[in-house]
């Protein structure tokens, strides 16, 4: 198991449009993925989950990936978000 | 044959063709249960309908990003999870599964303490009602059928289905709801398509392949009409045509009477494809540039960035032409995705446009800087909407004056000399006209609105139609009084209603003095015909006689005899 953290910064927040790009993302990975946002845990596969957690633009959260690529596939996600999910970040 | 009549018409020309009936669809969904041997066929029938919903979806997702966000919603593993679950589990059937896991994220949704959250309810309805009808098998489109060119018969129609028309199939529009300023009158007059709204009951005769006749000038529709009659309005048919090419030509001289004297002709528009569309017609610039679509087909409030690229292209377009931008007019009747406006007894009275933009100064703040960034790249004049007081054009004044002073400490180029307009449309606005007048550039007289509030009419309200009247003395009084007042300290004075375009109003407000005339794009070439076609001299003595009538009647009853 692998864990990072990163400061979500697109300027939405993981509103429908950046949230669908992520579990988009999120769904090609091999690895059982963890998005751990203040007290709620969320599964990053789902557009909906991940929308229900209301993650707003400054929120830190903690990524853990679970499987044989999990390193590969930690890094992919932190690479997503960091870049806006196609949204670019202000 | 059969024959309807329309008093009030919303646009010009003929329609002759086959008539292609929209009807509403209505969905049931029933509780059964099913057997545990069915399970397996239940949960591929439901995978099949999430297939067809996003196959739909990723075309209409190319251009938009809201569909883009329903695409990948429909697929989403957790409406998957659920409903495949309760097929399993409870053995219900997949429309059943797919409606209670629907309502536990509606549920969900609703209950967040983030609007633009809340909101996604709507979205999580929408998805589930595409794969619902997936499910049932029912096209969403009730266009997809049509095939040949024809004329759309339909109750009413909302944006979103004419979104879905192939706009090349349409010959014209007739609906049994609406009035002349609801959307399928609008779109129908900026692609001058022929259209009748409020007909009344058609739908119980009209069935889709029986011949129709459209007379959208007159306002009368033939059903099955027998073969002279279709003879006769083809004939009529083509000489509108011809008459409408004339115009065109006619088009390229300057805009003034025949004794000098001049007056601008310009273009209402609502995004940058209809700035696209209106550039090809002899207009001397916009005299009304919605921004509200930037806002309404987003799903979030637009950033600087994107409001300044839109401006920029708009501005570009139009060359050196003037662009007449109006601050966000959101509220009233106009709603975001994203937002969520507190319920109000009264929204046209209540929490709109410029009340909004100075409560929430970011986002008005954000727009006035987009709009002064694109100012370095055109002609932009900025106009603030729905003002009754001169405390709110200071204070907007005071926002853009912010504006300008971080732009100029950011080094960032900007029109300095950019001029400030307001629209007249409530009473206060008219009856401050005088004080206004020193304050801005320019005026331009909102008629849809001014009329719903200076007569109190809700342009709406069916029972009422009648009262909602431009012609009414009141009005007009008000206009005039707008112009007077605007001239008499130099500032201009323009109308970017559907009244500039009336056929019967034009002249009279030419006579009235009104410097500039702001329609839709396709209404211009006519406008300027009959403008280039009197002189300002009639046209003056025709407003004075008009002003001094006291019912609409009677100056209607001028204006047809003069």
């Amino acid at each position: 198991m692998v864990k990072g953290t990163i400061t979500v910064n697109n300027k939405s927040g993981l509103h429908l449009r950046p949230a669908s790009e992520l579990a988009k993302i999120a769904g090609k990975l091999t690895s059982e993925i963890t998005i751990v946002a203040g007290d709620k845990k969320v599964n990053p596969k789902s557009v909906l989950i991940l929308m229900s957690a209301g993650i707003k633009k400054g929120t830190t959260i903690d990524i853990i990936c679970e499987g044989e690529n999990e390193e590969a596939d930690l890094k992919t996600m932190l690479d997503a978000i960091a870049s806006g999910l196609g949204e670019g970040t202000e | 044959m059969k024959k309807w009549e329309v008093k009030k018409t919303a646009s010009k020309g003929y329609a002759i063709g086959p008539a292609y009936v929209v009807k509403k669809q209505e969905v049931t969904v029933d509780t059964a249960s099913i057997s545990a041997e069915q399970v397996d066929a239940e949960i591929s029938r439901f995978e099949a309908a999430v297939e067809k919903a996003q196959a739909d979806l990723a075309e209409l997702a190319q251009d938009n990003a809201i569909f883009a966000g329903h695409f990948a919603l429909a697929g989403d593993i957790a409406i998957h999870d659920g409903v495949v679950g309760k097929i399993k589990d409870e053995l219900m059937n997949a429309e059943a599964a797919l409606m209670q896991v629907k309502d536990e994220y509606v549920v969900i949704f609703e209950s967040m303490d983030d609007e633009y959250m809340r909101e996604r309810a709507s979205d999580m309805k929408d998805v589930s009602k595409r794969l619902l009808f997936a499910l049932k098998g029912i096209d969403d489109n009730p266009f997809a059928a049509m095939k040949e060119k024809s004329v759309i018969v339909a109750q009413d129609l909302t944006p979103s289905d004419t979104a879905k028309m192939n706009m090349d199939l349409v010959l014209g529009f007739a609906t049994e709801e609406g009035g002349v300023t609801s959307h399928v009158s609008i779109i129908a007059k900026n692609m001058a398509i022929p259209c009748l709204v409020g007909v009344g009951p058609m739908l119980g005769d009209v069935e889709t392949g029986m011949t129709m006749i459209l007379d959208a000038g007159k306002g009368e529709i033939f059903l099955e009409p027998d073969e002279t009659m279709v003879a006769l309005y083809k004939e009529k048919a083509e000489k509108f045509e011809a008459f409408q090419k004339e115009l065109e030509e006619l088009s390229t001289l300057p805009s003034e009477t025949k004794d000098g004297h001049g007056f601008m002709l310009c273009a209402n528009v609502g995004n940058i494809e209809d700035i696209k569309y209106a550039t090809q017609f002899q207009i001397e610039g916009v005299g009304l540039f919605r921004s509200e679509f930037l806002y309404m087909e987003n799903d979030h409030f637009p950033t600087e960035e994107e409001q300044f690229e839109a401006y920029k292209e708009a501005a570009q377009l139009l060359g050196g032409k003037e662009l007449t931008i109006r601050t966000l007019d959101i509220g009233g009747d106009k709603e975001l995705d994203y937002y969520e406006f507190p319920k109000e007894e009264n929204p046209f009275l209540g929490y709109r446009a410029i009340r909004m933009c100075l409560d929430q100064t970011d986002i008005f703040k954000t727009q006035l800087r987009a709009i002064l960034r694109a100012s370095a790249f055109g002609y932009i004049r900025i106009m603030y909407p729905m003002m009754i007081s001169m405390d709110e054009l200071t204070e907007a004044n005071h926002l853009l004056e912010v504006c300008k002073a971080e732009l100029k400490q950011e080094k960032v180029a900007f029109d300095e000399k950019i001029q400030v307009g307001m629209m007249i449309e409530t009473p206060a606005a008219v009856m401050m006209a005088e004080e206004f007048a020193q304050k801005v550039d320019f005026f331009s007289i909102g008629t849809n609105d001014l009329t719903q509030y200076f007569l109190a009419v809700d342009r709406g309200n069916q029972k009422i139609a009648n009262l909602y009247n431009s012609f009414n003395p009141a009005v007009l009084r008000a206009i005039y009084h707008t112009i007077q007042a605007g001239h008499r300290h130099n500032t201009k004075v323009g109308m970017c209603g559907e009244f500039a375009s009336d056929e019967k109003a034009s002249k009279l407000l030419l006579g009235m003095g009104l410097d500039e005339f702001s329609m839709s794009a396709g209404e211009v070439a006519r406008v300027k015909y009959q403008l280039r076609g009197c002189t300002f001299e009639v046209a003056q003595k025709l407003a004075d006689a008009a002003l001094k009538l006291d019912t609409a009647d009677k100056v209607l009853e001028l204006l047809e005899n003069s």
